[in-house]
């Protein structure tokens, strides 16, 4: 099986990364750049948890290739901070109890976060729809909900 | 699925020709190994539960035109066969002329999964549940299709075989799904049935249209499409062809109904049951020419 | 400073305290167990797992998958002859003669590479002999149903576990109080009823994973996403012959457990393959398939209810026969069924009890602790009963329980008393919060409102010798380091034990931290973190360790300024006497005590605190007839209520808004505990509306996320409210029970009951599909 060189930015940094045409973009991250923010829940494109950032759009990172990144820039639940502080959505998340046992987390962090970026006052309905495709078994989604609506009003 | 789903996928070459006809060229040449993809939603599932082993994937997203999202005033609407859906759901020209065809999109999965899913692929996937393929046919769709023998065009309604089967040929790119401009003054309505709420694979869904035809007895065509409920997406011509004839009203509506219901062979499977089926697709059948009729009246 | 002054400052206990754990888990720096790094020396496990719900296995040919290139080590169950199990030994770890349910593990295979791994699977041939599976559990209890462990009788149980040899009954619990053949007669209503539940699971949105290493003195290392690290390094190490002390684990957090990562299930398979490897480490990580064929299951029940009233209401008599889908293995599902039958019961005070409960094997997955351990199952049968029999008798629902529910020193179905209770408070703040006797109006002329309430009981099920124990050690800067051996599941043990902490010793909560990862080597034992026990225990091992502290600290400073030592205290980090108004930080003496004067030496040290906690007073149950002083350390109890609308042309169900009270004795963080109650209800509306584990056969048919719905973001009620009531439990810290468990278990009948109301249909069992609802009101002539 070939390998390929892949030329991806991840959060902001230059990275050559050699993989294998069957690699995902969830292990490429997860193993050839040792990036663990992003989770592997199903591998089958439900429960959202590698969600990531693709050119800007959240993407289920175990449904893309790592080969289809080239020239792509990722964001990782990694890269969601600043330098010095914590994004919006990541202190409502803290603030408000969205966060139990934080394996949906950053997945639900990136959806969010696009969210926001395209609706930046988004309705109770359109959150929910937002974030359908990524499964919370803790929380109940109702404090994440929460979340992002006070991350709205906040920003 | 079996009990052994591998943990990643299975080895393979992914190739991405530079053109439309190499990529036809080796499809064609590798026809048992190599598989086109798209957004690799149904491929890459159905390759880790090991119903598909091909040796080669070909990536065809990036093709000649296959990108654009196009809208002519006087010729419709032609959407690359790379264009995901969120970009349908989003594209003004589709929010104007094609509001059926945004709502189907819409109804589809999560908004991660439509950034990667596209029409194209859903009509290639040729589920009977696919929520996109119903719009396409009551909107008239065609393929655009580029083979070994060059580039032609192959209307959606004849090109459904069974599940998961379609007239392409081996060397076939399937590069973009074209929609004519829509009847003047139509509604349309996309109804899905899932067990949750939002991003559920279709129970059963109803695809429905209506637009004014003074040629008519009713002087209102209806276009109807069902999903999940017969090997193919199915089309109830003879509910069809009664609305034709009646004038519309809540007893013709529920008739119409009826027979879509008849038209059907839906099975028993893990999602629901044949007889369920059946009345959602009356119940949903009725709930969407109603609501299509209060709007066309 | 004045004493007055001091009370000023706030206790956390109570304070709704941002959680200890939140910041790693939003910026992805939390470790789990997958994102250990282990480096080029680890090793990948996969499992031949059996196809068969029940067979015995012929022959097992791994030549050629040895013989593959990169394959390290295949083991089978030949290599390990040790039974396995928590009350009852009953399985291997890896099968021997027998497979007993599809996906019971044959064979392990490590390889350089999960795909090397999995191809070597393919090469293991394995010959069986097919036998008749028992895939019911009233079928499996009967005397023509085949035998699933023949061996029963020579398995090591538990004393409180009572199996019947020759049989498929791995327990059989009875209540037999009273008189109730005498009471049927008193009685002015009776309601008989069968209910089915089907096997649901846990999913966890974190996948089982584990990691072991064995040295080459025989030592072992665990890494994994456990709830349970003592008791894996106890059931382990008694299987494979290895000292507890030459087991260690480590566990970081946990992605989600509702159960499925107590006790001991996979985890077992890597320490096994790695005593193979040389040294090396080696990963199992289920895949989401595996986790849905071979992860713990919820129970499946077979109840049958019967019930009676006199003409006031009062329930004077019950029979009820439980006949539990036990699977494969019930080392751990025996406690459910015994669980079961001591809460038989329901919340209510009933005179008259006769309960058989029965641990039955099928040859379906293996049942373990869920979420509710029992309670759920029994009570989506049990309150539909209760609203049955209320309607008979023509008494409101909620009058109904108001009358019977218990109260403080109400007689309990074995025989004490119950303990200071707030149930009837959350009866009347859920009652209220919906509305109850109020019907609005629903929002489309296609759909029935109804509104439906539900109650509920547990206690904490486990051993009566659980024990807690802890530790409390200060920095030189003044910080605490508190030692647990409970696990962070995302509940917020870690917060709550800071809380305590912090409020027990007399520092800020923020100068407090966990001793984290969990680690059987250093952190100190914990039964485990199951049962929603650990506020409640681990939370008084705490304190004790706390101020077990407080007392070495205090002790040297009233040497040093000559005060009796009661006249001192710790406020806020600072040691102050209320007398002197002398004040020194802890930190002045955390590590290096203070000087004696005149050069003449010092006094105190090193600060460590230590504690433990297990209950004394469980006393063992009579074997016939379930009485006995006292069964249980305490209950929680609790009630939800719901209001919902069903679409006729659909048979949607939408809830519209649910409302939960749980009793918890005292809500050290009340934001937590609210939180718990809806996340417990979310997944009891999602095992009440969409779960069901499909069998066929054996054979689960819908193993995925596809087929297999849980709730998302889109079906939760807009309106969700939850309410504290707090009625102190006497032995916990500052009053304190468990709610992890509780706020699922009502759920399931409080939406039966709600339906009801709506369109009077009930059924079976859940789930509540929309296809169930249709057909139901099509068969009742509610639709057409």
């Amino acid at each position: 099986m070939a390998f390929h060189k892949v030329n991806v930015t991840i959060n902001g940094e230059r990275e050559q990364v050699l993989v294998p045409s069957n690699m995902t973009l969830m292990r490429m991250l997860r193993e050839s750049v040792a990036l663990t923010g992003t989770k592997n829940g199903c591998s089958a494109g439900e429960c959202g948890a590698c969600t990531v950032l693709l050119n800007g759009e959240p993407v289920n990172s175990c449904m893309v290739l790592a080969v289809e990144c080239e020239g792509a820039e990722i964001t990782t639940v990694e890269g969601l901070a600043g330098e010095n502080q914590l994004h919006p959505i990541q202190e409502a998340l803290i603030r408000e109890g969205g966060v139990q046992c934080g394996f949906c987390t950053p997945g639900i962090l990136i959806s969010a976060h696009a969210l926001l970026q395209r609706s930046p006052n988004p309705s109770d309905d359109e959150i929910r729809e937002a974030l359908v495709g990524n499964l919370c078994r803790c929380t109940g989604y109702v404090r994440i909900i929460e979340s992002v609506k006070e991350a709205a009003r906040r920003r | 699925m079996t009990i052994d789903a591998h943990p990643a996928l299975p080895e393979f070459e992914y190739v991405q020709p530079p053109t439309l006809s190499e990529a036809s060229g080796f499809l064609a040449s590798h026809s048992a190994e190599a598989r086109p993809f798209l957004g690799g939603t149904d491929v890459l599932v159905r390759m880790r539960d090991g119903f598909l082993t091909p040796k080669f994937l070909v990536d065809v997203k990036k093709l000649d035109g296959t990108s654009s999202l196009r809208f002519d005033p006087q010729a419709g609407l032609t959407v690359g066969a790379g264009v995901n859906m969120n970009r349908v759901i989003a594209a003004p020209e589709v929010r104007a002329h094609y509001p059926l065809l945004a709502e189907a999109c819409q109804s589809v999965a999560s908004y991660q999964l439509r950034n990667r899913a596209t029409i194209v692929g859903n009509i290639c996937n040729a589920s009977p549940a696919g929520d996109t393929i119903g719009a396409c046919l009551v909107l008239n769709g065609v393929l655009h299709i580029h083979g070994v023998d060059g580039s032609r065009e192959e209307p959606l309604a004849t090109f459904f075989l069974g599940p998961g089967r379609t007239t392409l040929r081996a060397g076939d790119v399937v590069t973009a799904i074209h929609l004519p401009l829509p009847p003047k003054g139509c509604a349309g309505r996309y109804l899905k049935l899932g067990r949750n709420k939002l991003s559920d694979l279709s129970i059963v869904a109803v695809t429905a249209l209506g637009y004014p035809d003074p040629d008519l007895i009713s002087r209102y065509r209806f276009r109807l499409a069902l999903a999940s409920v017969a090997p193919v997406p199915l089309i109830p011509a003879q509910a069809e062809a009664y609305l034709a004839n009646q004038s519309i009203t809540p007893d013709s509506i529920h008739e119409a109904a009826h027979l879509a219901a008849e038209a059907c062979t839906p099975i028993d499977d893990v999602r629901g049951g044949a007889r369920y089926r059946k009345a959602m697709v009356r119940n949903l059948s009725a709930k969407a020419l109603n609501e299509i009729w209060e709007r066309l009246r | 400073m004045a004493r007055t002054a001091a009370q000023d400052v706030p206790s956390p206990i109570g304070e709704s305290k941002p959680r200890k754990d939140a910041r790693e888990k939003v910026t992805g720096a939390a470790i789990f167990a997958d994102d250990l790094q282990f480096g080029n020396a680890l090793l990948h496990a996969r499992i031949k797992r059996s196809s068969h719900p029940h067979a015995l296995i012929r022959r097992i040919d791994a030549a050629k998958a040895r013989a593959l290139p990169g394959v390290k080590a295949v083991v089978t169950g030949e290599d390990f002859p040790g039974y396995i199990g928590l009350y009852l030994q009953d399985r291997f770890i890896f099968c021997r003669e027998r497979v007993r349910y599809v996906g019971d593990p044959v064979a392990g295979v490590a390889a350089i590479s999960e795909e090397i791994a999995q191809k070597a699977l393919d090469l293991i041939e394995v010959e069986y002999e097919i036998l008749e599976p028992v895939l019911d559990p009233e079928f499996g209890a009967s005397p023509s149903a085949p035998l699933i462990h023949p061996d029963l009788g020579k398995y090591v149980v538990a004393n409180f576990i009572l199996p019947e040899p020759g049989t498929n009954i791995s327990n059989h619990f009875k209540i037999r109080k009273g008189d109730v053949d005498g009471a049927w007669q008193k009685c002015t209503a009776i309601i008989e009823r069968k209910y089915q539940i089907p096997h649901i699971q846990h999913v966890p949105i974190e996948p089982h994973v584990a990691i072991a290493q064995v040295d080459e003195s025989g030592k072992v290392t665990l890494w994994g996403s456990s709830q349970s690290p003592f008791a894996q390094r106890n059931l382990i190490a008694q299987s494979m012959g290895i000292s507890q002390s030459d087991m260690r684990v480590i566990a970081p957090y946990v992605g989600g457990g509702f159960g499925s990562k107590a006790g001991v299930s996979m985890e077992s398979l890597v320490v096994a393959i790695a005593t193979k490897t040389k040294g090396h480490p080696v990963k199992l990580l289920l895949t989401r398939e595996e986790e849905f064929f071979t992860a713990f299951v919820r129970q499946a029940l077979v109840a049958y209810f019967k019930m009676g009233c006199d003409e006031s209401g009062r329930l004077l008599a019950m029979e009820h026969r439980f006949y539990w889908g036990g699977g494969a293995y019930t080392e751990y599902g025996v406690n459910v069924t015994r669980a079961s039958g001591y809460s038989s019961s329901g919340p209510y005070e009933v005179p008259n009890v006769k309960t058989d409960s029965y641990c039955v094997y099928t040859n379906h997955p293996v049942g373990g602790p869920m979420r509710g351990f029992g309670m759920p199952e029994m009570h989506a049968g049990l309150e539909q009963c209760i609203d049955e029999l209320a309607r008979k008798i023509g008494m409101d629902p909620v009058a109904f329980r108001r009358l019977n529910c218990l109260k403080t020193g109400s007689t309990l179905v074995t025989g004490s008393k119950m303990h200071p209770t707030g149930l009837p408070e959350c009866v009347e703040r859920v009652a209220e919060a919906i509305g109850w006797g109020r019907k609005a109006p629903p929002s489309g002329p296609n759909k029935r409102r109804g509104k439906g309430i539900a109650l509920m009981w547990k206690a904490p099920a486990m051993p009566p010798n659980a024990g807690s124990s802890a530790w409390v050690e200060l920095a030189e800067d003044g910080t605490v380091t508190v030692g647990v051996g409970g696990q962070e599941l995302g509940q917020g043990i870690f917060t709550v034990a800071a809380q305590m902490a912090a409020a027990a010793l007399g520092v800020p909560y923020e100068s407090v931290r966990i001793a984290t990862p969990v680690d059987t080597r250093y952190s100190p034992y914990e039964w485990q973190t199951v049962a929603s026990r650990l506020t409640w225990s681990y939370g008084n091992a705490v304190m004790r360790a706390a101020k077990d502290a407080r007392r070495q600290i205090l002790e040297t400073v009233a040497e040093d300024w000559g005060e009796p030592i009661e006249d001192l205290d710790i406020v806020n980090g600072v040691v102050v006497s209320y007398k002197t108004e002398r004040e020194t930080p802890l930190k002045n003496l955390a590590i290096y005590g203070l000087p004696k004067p005149g050069d003449q030496g010092w006094r105190g040290g090193p600060v460590i605190g230590r504690g433990n906690f297990m209950p004394t007073y469980v006393t063992g149950l009579d074997l016939e007839t379930g009485q006995g002083e006292r069964a249980v350390v305490h209950y929680t109890t609790g009630a939800q209520a719901v209001e919902l609308e069903v679409d006729l042309d659909t048979g949607r169900i939408e809830i519209v808004k649910g409302v939960s009270a749980f009793d918890v004795g005292k809500a050290i963080n009340p934001e937590m505990v609210k939180a718990q109650m809806e996340g417990g209800f979310v997944q009891g509306m999602s095992s009440a509306l969409f779960e069901i584990m499909q069998m066929k056969d054996g054979v689960l048919q819908n193993p995925s996320f596809v087929d297999y719905r849980i709730a998302t973001s889109s079906d939760v009620p807009k309106d969700l409210q939850a309410y504290i009531v707090e009625v102190p439990q006497d032995d916990g810290p500052w009053g304190a029970r468990g709610i992890g468990e509780h706020s699922m278990v009502p759920t399931i009948p409080a939406i039966a009951n709600a339906i009801y109301d709506a369109v009077g249909v009930r059924f079976e069992g859940p789930p509540f599909t929309a296809e169930r609802v249709f057909l139901a009101m099509l068969e009742a002539g509610i639709v057409k």
